[in-house]
């Protein structure tokens, strides 16, 4: 029988990568080992129209549907596409180039960079996303 | 389950007459389950008086949360290591740098010390703690890692119904606010929910604590609510601050009884870490005091 009656907590990697993006005012998301949105910090509830206490965890397909990324042609990147997909199953960083949708419908051209958080010897326990605006002031490096 | 503490100092031993109810050592617990066999938590200084109770021990375990100095210093001294007949099994945390051994070794090993690891006596192994649970005896012992400055593993330790969780150093509130957080992301919070006894770092005052943020330890207000929000039903204030007297303990220890009866909790239940203190570890939440 476990002593743990079951498991509540997150990976400490993870929790140290939250305290970490709360902290800071690049907008930033973090995934889990299933590819989940689990947080995202204040900088990206402003890109994304609504913060994470109103939009709590998203799987993947929510927050495809809710947020995209687009592709040029406004369609949604299939999951298996997208580079935080492949961040996070395996264990390799991404970047790249996408469109996403605000909870209010306005589109944002931002790019990208997932990093996959691997614990030693435990694999991956999810991915940091962070992500820069291109068509606002944040794209010249300035935060509000 | 019993505990007896032998060494409840942080950082570094502070020996010296305004230390000497509380004590100068640095971490080490002994916990004797209800089966009778001990289980050791960390090695610091107070390691060396407790081998000293151990002479005729044919095998002793010892769990180490982490390799910071206070936490193993006492390994070179610790009597059964220098005895033939006994059979040592450390336990500690991995590290994709270098093995259990090599990492005290490190430390047993010249220019520091006289003697090698390979010189001791005893026989050693070391073995890396299991990531999840593993059984030791009658007791099933369940490893997270948490929230300290470098790999730092905190224990829970189950004998039947009653549950002992050890985190000696441990900064949950690091960059978060522990009040308000949802459990799962609380560092340690799988390991203390609803402990008889949780035994936490509480080295710092609250004045104290803003000099100190990310030095992985904790203040009494975020050790309160840590305790408070996992429900623990016992609280051992452990890894006293080496500038702390104790006359300035007994202080700290009134404030953090107040406050947590203003959480709402019985204030005899929050006690302080204190050398050849020992408690009875029971589920019920009235059992026996600290009798130091």
């Amino acid at each position: 029988m476990s002593v743990v009656a079951a498991r509540t907590q997150k990976p400490l990697e993870l929790i140290l990568a939250r305290n970490l993006l709360t902290s800071i005012s690049t907008p930033a998301l973090l995934l889990d080992q299933h590819g989940a949105m689990v947080f995202y910090n204040e900088a990206a509830g402003a890109l994304l129209g609504r913060s994470f206490e109103d939009a709590g965890r998203m799987s993947p397909e929510d927050w495809i549907s809710t947020h995209g990324p687009f592709g040029d042609d406004g369609k949604s990147i299939p999951l298996d596409d997208l580079p935080a997909t492949q961040a996070v199953r395996k264990g390799r960083p991404a970047h790249g180039v996408s469109r996403i949708r605000s909870a209010g419908g306005a589109e944002h051209e931002v790019e990208s960079s997932t990093f996959p958080i691997v614990a030693s010897e435990e694999g991956s326990s999810g991915a940091m996303v962070l992500f820069w605006p291109l068509n606002s002031k944040r794209s010249e490096g300035v935060q509000q | 389950m019993r505990v007896k503490v032998w060494g409840a100092r942080g950082s570094v031993p502070s020996p010296g007459p305004k230390m000497n109810r509380y004590g100068g050592n640095t971490s080490c617990v002994q916990l004797t389950l209800s089966s009778g066999e001990d289980l050791v938590l960390d090695a610091g200084t107070g390691i060396r008086t407790l081998g000293l109770d151990l002479a005729t021990a044919p095998k002793v375990n010892i769990l180490l949360t982490h390799l910071h100095l206070d936490h193993i210093q006492g390994l070179m001294f610790f009597p059964p290591c220098f005895r033939s007949d006994v059979e040592i099994t450390i336990w500690g945390p991995a590290s994709p740098e270098a093995s259990l051994e090599d990492r005290v070794a490190r430390y047993i090993s010249a220019p520091l010390s006289p003697v090698e690891v390979r010189e001791l006596p005893c026989s050693v192994s070391f073995r890396d703690a299991p990531p999840s649970e593993w059984q030791m005896g009658s007791a099933t012992i369940h490893t997270e890692a948490v929230n300290h400055r470098g790999p730092t593993l905190g224990f829970r330790i189950t004998e039947g119904d009653t549950t002992l969780c050890y985190i000696p150093d441990h900064e949950p509130a690091l960059g978060a606010s522990l009040a308000d957080l949802e459990p799962e992301w609380v560092s340690g919070y799988d390991l203390a929910r609803d402990a008889d006894l949780l035994i936490h770092d509480c080295q710092y005052t609250d004045e104290e604590y803003p000099e100190h943020i990310g030095w992985g330890h904790s203040g009494i207000d975020d050790t309160l609510t840590f305790a408070n929000r996992v429900g623990a039903r016992r609280l051992l204030l452990f890894h006293h601050d080496p500038l702390h007297s104790d006359d300035f303990l007994d202080s700290f220890h009134a404030t953090a009884r107040r406050r947590w009866g203003e959480l709402g909790g019985d204030p005899a239940l929050v006690e302080m870490g204190m050398e050849g203190g020992e408690l009875e570890v029971a589920p019920a939440p009235a059992s026996a005091g600290v009798t130091a």
